[in-house]
């Protein structure tokens, strides 16, 4: 089965079908998107203006990070579970968007630039994380996140620009 | 002139014109810049009402954290609003019989007052009274939420 098979199977079930066509369910989903949205990336955009030493310099990387992180990880799940719906209802037009690809391969950047980041830094964050000016890869990768996930979400507002013409 | 009027006029001018003419991108523009800018009002929101709260931050003052995002909040709304005029102008007669748009507008009011005068008095206190800081914290993020939700279901209806 094809990707463009599955999708058109997830766009024509109950689910699909009845996202689409409700009145209040798929806004207020698109609403949850956003609000995901503002947890996860709005929070996350905090920790990388600190680790670029702009936001709370005087403050150690893992006293801004650490209460965060359960939030910005809320977030994400919350965007993510919303977003698997979202697409769902829409599957069928939006599998075929070159569109739809750059914004999931923005995702799987932004989380490799993270994965590395923890594995890298994150396990030993105490060790160098209070200094106001950070390791140049730090800040390379609080850089890195802020592109990236400006780009998912320039990706994301177009696809319905580009899907529904 | 009414409102209905005024809304009119605006839709019918050569400004509303102008960017109705425009290439349909240039509302996906419009439309991020607007994100941007709420990305901005909610999520300075979010960050000090975390520490009001007690649920995150807590062991930043609150006049610190006050004072590192009260810039991006004003700087998120104006983004909001200049990029909000340039979506409303150029259809502004199909927002008039808009439930939510008239519902957006009234919490914004209410969001704002809360935030100029509760919000402001907590965020200014050395040590806020811990009942005030909570109610603050649920009352300022309800109602700028309600905006992002209100705003959010303007476009289905």
């Amino acid at each position: 089965m094809s990707l463009i098979e599955i999708s058109q199977v997830l766009n024509d079930s109950e689910l699909g079908t009845g996202l689409r066509e409700s009145v209040y369910m798929f806004p207020f989903i698109e609403g949850l998107h956003l609000i995901g949205l503002t947890l996860s990336v709005g929070l996350l955009f905090f920790v990388d203006l600190r680790l670029l030493g702009i936001f709370l310099p005087q403050l150690p990387v893992a006293q801004v990070l650490r209460p965060l992180r359960p939030w910005l990880l809320s977030g994400f799940a919350l965007t993510f579970v919303t977003g698997i719906l979202l697409f769902i209802a829409g599957a069928a037009k939006i599998i075929v968007l070159p569109i739809f690809f750059f914004k999931l391969g923005f995702i799987a950047l932004a989380g490799l630039n993270a994965l590395w980041f923890e594995l890298k830094w994150g396990r030993k964050i105490d060790s160098w994380g209070a200094a106001p000016v950070l390791p140049v890869t730090v800040r390379l990768a609080g850089v890195t996140s802020l592109t990236l996930w400006s780009l998912v979400i320039i990706a994301g507002r177009l696809i319905p620009y580009l899907g529904y013409q | 002139m009414s409102i209905l009027e005024l809304f009119n006029s605006i839709q019918t001018s050569a400004l509303a014109r102008f960017i109705g003419s425009l290439n349909h991108l240039y509302c996906a523009f419009m439309e991020l810049v607007h994100i941007t800018g709420m990305l901005m009002l909610l999520s300075s929101l979010l960050l000090t009402s975390l520490n009001l709260l007690g649920l995150g931050l807590s062991n930043v003052p609150i006049q610190v954290l006050k004072q590192s995002t009260f810039r991006l909040f004003w700087w998120g709304l104006g983004l909001l609003i200049l990029s909000g005029l340039f979506i409303f102008i150029p259809a502004a007669s199909s927002y008039y019989p808009n439930d939510f748009f008239w519902a957006k507008f009234i919490l914004i009011g209410l969001g704002l007052l809360t935030y100029l005068t509760l919000y402001r008095t907590v965020t200014n206190a050395v040590k806020p009274d811990k009942w005030l800081a909570n109610i603050t914290g649920v009352l300022v993020l309800s109602l700028w939420l309600g905006v992002a939700f209100a705003g959010r279901f303007i476009g289905f209806f």
